[in-house]
């Protein structure tokens, strides 16, 4: 049983990396697989700031980042995937790949999995916002690029945006599309940004046009109140069906649902607030670890609300948005939970030998 | 039900005016004393209508909703309506829906009102609640074989001026490659009937084996269901499906996509199975043996029925047909394919224009006209039946005469093809 003090980790974003640290806080190696170049995940790639606290990313992961560069007991392989596993709790056979498609087979004794969520793509909604269609209708991922630059700006002018209206709800909470789930972040994150574009532009004209808004705990007042009381952000519950490009600007129409009245206004910049399925590979470790998915198509837990880390493998364990929309709290929390776990699963599997 | 409180000021001045007593009434809202959910209870335990339950009240459908941008209507106010205990058995609303689709297109729950529609009518008109004019309709079509009241008799009629031979299978005695299902408002409005005498012959130039069913074809009553009326349906369907059956033919093409919708999703329910295509897909596919010898200099735009487009998902064909005419612009208004317009006719719009009118601030088909000039054309293009009669009078109706004309697709590419001498493109 030699290998029975290395846990294999997949995925080195928020909820991997908070995994690796706790492993290896608690004694064990850690064997930390990444498959793009650089670590931290989707928050730190692509969003300029954090939800709810609005803390620089870089700022705020960046010594996370480093310190998991340079711990001892972490093994880091970026541009690598796991392409393959054998094998039981104890002695898992895992099989990395790296670029040049040079194959190493290692032996981990568990493994968390901590491979993600992909944003939306709102090519695939039936509401034909027209996000391939119109410059000016962006993402929230999009929105974050610009804000990393320090801007906001309409594309098609390259000129700030004196209006921009924010549709909640794009691809989640959606039959048809197929994801019947809330992604939880999105009414966060557009208050979030919407916060951010009044801090740029004072004199801009933000709306949110939402369907229930789901700002839970301290989210309600750290960004929902903020947003509305501080920066002026309003809110119309109601959501937009039509975008048309009406001469230089989009008409969106709508149905302001308090109100019971239609709406068609024109805005100089819509962000479709996009929500979260699972990204490629974790569906990839379902099929590589024989994790069964749930049914959104996310990585199962086995323990309901009260252990929400352990999948029906012994020796695997999920954290973050793999299993399901999460929040980088939760993330984060599940990434600790489930490193105890796995080197509590080795702990006593060191007894029984 | 509590009533509405009045307040009034006994003394009021606004700028220096008295507005003391009653010029100044105002009411309190009445208070919600009650939510009555037997209604709910009762219209979501009707077969098929179980999902209006599921509104989360979104209110995407609202935008989209071609009625509520004429009136007060959409799937989300009747969720409501009935949660209140507002039976829509009883509403007018039940009357208003066109089923041309642009709510369930959006809806995130699937409220799906092409099933809740049918359904629920059903049950009204078996409650004796169905609008009169509906009813003479659904009489109509039960006697003469087509909502019009025109004679039986004379169903094949129109053949006569189509000047090329139309055989009827009843005298033609032998296979065909195709039956063509002709439908009432083709052969009896005067100008379905122009369409029809087009189609006819291109399908001759074409050289293309055809026959149609004449007097034995009756209404395919696919409107009908919709509207409530589904034993008249399937009435209708199981004679068209026994007159079909005597005769062999390969495939059936239709002229109105309300024919092509039960072709290809009901009657197989019924025993009717036949490969079946609307004429702007058969003739698409064409194209290539098609000699045009003129050309029409003009602006068109294009309406996309919403029983061929949104129900059935054929966007390109009739734009592919508009595309080859000669020395056409074809210019897209900005409700067009997926997220089109209606014209107001399906679902049983087509019989109900008089009770409507009480509901609506203007006809889809005029909000339709309006956007067709907007975007700068000069012909409106069609492929549906019902609306070459309800865009002509839509364009009379606001004022657009002289400055748009509503053509059928077959008869601008007869046009093209030089047979169609008589129409008269200004």
């Amino acid at each position: 049983m030699a290998n029975t003090d290395t846990v294999l980790i997949v995925g080195a974003g928020p909820g991997g990396m908070e995994a690796a640290r706790t492993v290896a806080e608690l004694g064990k190696k850690v064997l930390l697989v990444e498959a793009q170049a650089e670590i931290g995940g989707t928050p730190y790639a692509s969003y300029a700031t954090l939800t709810p606290d609005l803390q620089e990313t870089e700022a705020a992961m960046g010594h996370i980042v480093r310190g998991i560069r340079h711990n001892p007991s972490i093994d880091l392989r970026v541009n690598t995937r796991v392409v393959k596993s054998e094998g039981d709790i104890g002695a898992f056979h895992v099989t990395l790949e790296n670029p040049d498609a040079t194959q190493t087979v290692v032996e981990v004794g568990a493994v968390v999995i901590a491979t993600g969520f992909q944003h939306f793509d709102p090519g695939r909604e039936t509401q034909m916002y027209g996000y391939y269609e119109y410059d000016d209708v962006i993402t929230l991922v999009d929105a974050e690029a610009m804000f990393k630059q320090g801007k906001i700006i309409r594309p098609s002018t390259g000129q700030a945006p004196d209006s921009v209206a924010f549709i909640q709800c794009v691809g989640s909470r959606d039959r048809q599309i197929g994801n019947k789930y809330c992604s939880k972040v999105c009414c966060g994150i557009a208050s979030k940004q919407s916060i951010e574009i009044k801090r740029m532009l004072p004199n801009a004209k933000v709306f949110i046009f939402y369907i229930d808004m789901r700002m839970y705990g301290f989210w309600e007042d750290q960004i929902y109140w903020k947003a509305q009381e501080e920066y002026k952000v309003n809110y119309v519950r109601g959501i937009v069906t039509e975008v048309i490009r009406r001469g230089g600007k989009l008409l969106i129409k709508g149905e302001d649902t308090t109100m019971g009245r239609p709406v068609e206004v024109l805005m100089d910049l819509v962000i479709l607030s996009v929500g979260m399925e699972p990204s490629k590979g974790t569906v990839q470790m379902s099929k590589i670890f024989s994790v069964p998915r749930e049914e959104h198509g996310f990585l199962q837990i086995v323990g309901g609300p009260l252990d929400t880390v352990s999948t029906p493998v012994p020796g695997i364990f999920v954290a973050g948005a793999a299993a399901g929309p999460k929040d980088i709290e939760d993330t984060v929390s599940m990434g600790g939970a489930a490193a105890a776990k796995a080197v509590g699963a080795l702990n006593r599997l060191a007894l029984e030998v | 039900m509590q009533k509405a409180k009045a307040i009034e000021l006994e003394i009021a001045v606004v700028d220096g005016v008295e507005l003391n007593g009653t010029w100044n009434r105002m009411f309190e809202p009445r208070v919600i004393s009650e939510y009555d959910l037997s209604v709910l209870e009762e219209i979501t335990n009707i077969p098929g209508a179980e999902s209006l339950g599921y509104c989360y009240q979104c209110g995407k459908c609202t935008a989209v909703c071609p009625v509520d941008s004429v009136g007060d209507y959409s799937p989300r106010k009747i969720f409501r309506r009935t949660q209140l205990g507002i039976s829509l058995l009883d509403s007018p609303d039940l009357w208003l829906c066109t089923t041309c689709r642009n709510c369930l297109r959006v809806c995130p729950k699937e409220v799906n009102m092409i099933d809740i529609m049918p359904a629920v009518r059903e049950q009204a008109v078996l409650e004796g609640k169905a609008p009169a004019e509906l009813l003479t309709a659904f009489e109509n079509t039960a006697r003469y074989g087509n909502p019009i009241g025109e004679s039986a008799r004379k169903r094949a009629d129109w053949t006569k001026t189509a000047g090329v031979p139309v055989p009827v299978m009843s005298q033609k005695k032998a296979p065909v490659d195709v039956l063509w299902f002709v439908e009432c408002y083709p052969a009896y409005h005067p100008r379905g009937k122009e369409a029809s005498a087009a189609l006819a012959r291109i399908l001759a130039a074409l050289g293309v084996d055809f026959g149609i069913l004449g007097t034995e074809e009756k209404c395919a009553g696919d409107s009908q269901r919709m509207a409530g009326e589904r034993g008249l349906f399937e009435m209708l369907a199981e004679h068209n499906i026994k007159m079909l059956s005597k005769y062999r033919f390969n495939e059936i093409v239709v002229t109105d996509p309300h024919a092509y919708n039960p072709f290809l999703h009901e009657y197989p329910k019924l025993g009717g199975e036949w490969p079946v295509r609307h004429y702007t897909q058969f003739l698409a596919e064409k194209l290539a043996g098609v000699n045009f010898v003129k050309g029409i200099k003009k602006r068109i735009t294009f309406h996309d029925p919403c029983y061929l487009g949104r129900h059935n998902g054929e966007y390109e064909a009739p734009r592919s047909l508009l595309r080859a005419l000669p020395d056409v612009e074809l210019v897209e208004m900005g409700h067009c394919r997926e997220t089109s317009y209606c014209c107001g006719g399906g679902g049983g719009g087509m019989w109900l224009d008089g009770f409507t009118r009480d509901y609506a601030s203007e006809r889809l088909s005029e909000r339709r006209v309006k956007e067709a000039v907007e975007y700068g054309a000069e012909i409106l293009a069609v492929s549906c039946p019902y609306e070459v009669p309800r865009f002509e009078d839509a364009v009379k109706s606001t004022g657009h005469d002289g400055q748009i004309q509503v053509m059928d697709i077959v008869e601008l590419m007869a046009y093209c093809m030089g047979l169609n001498e008589g129409l008269a493109i200004s």
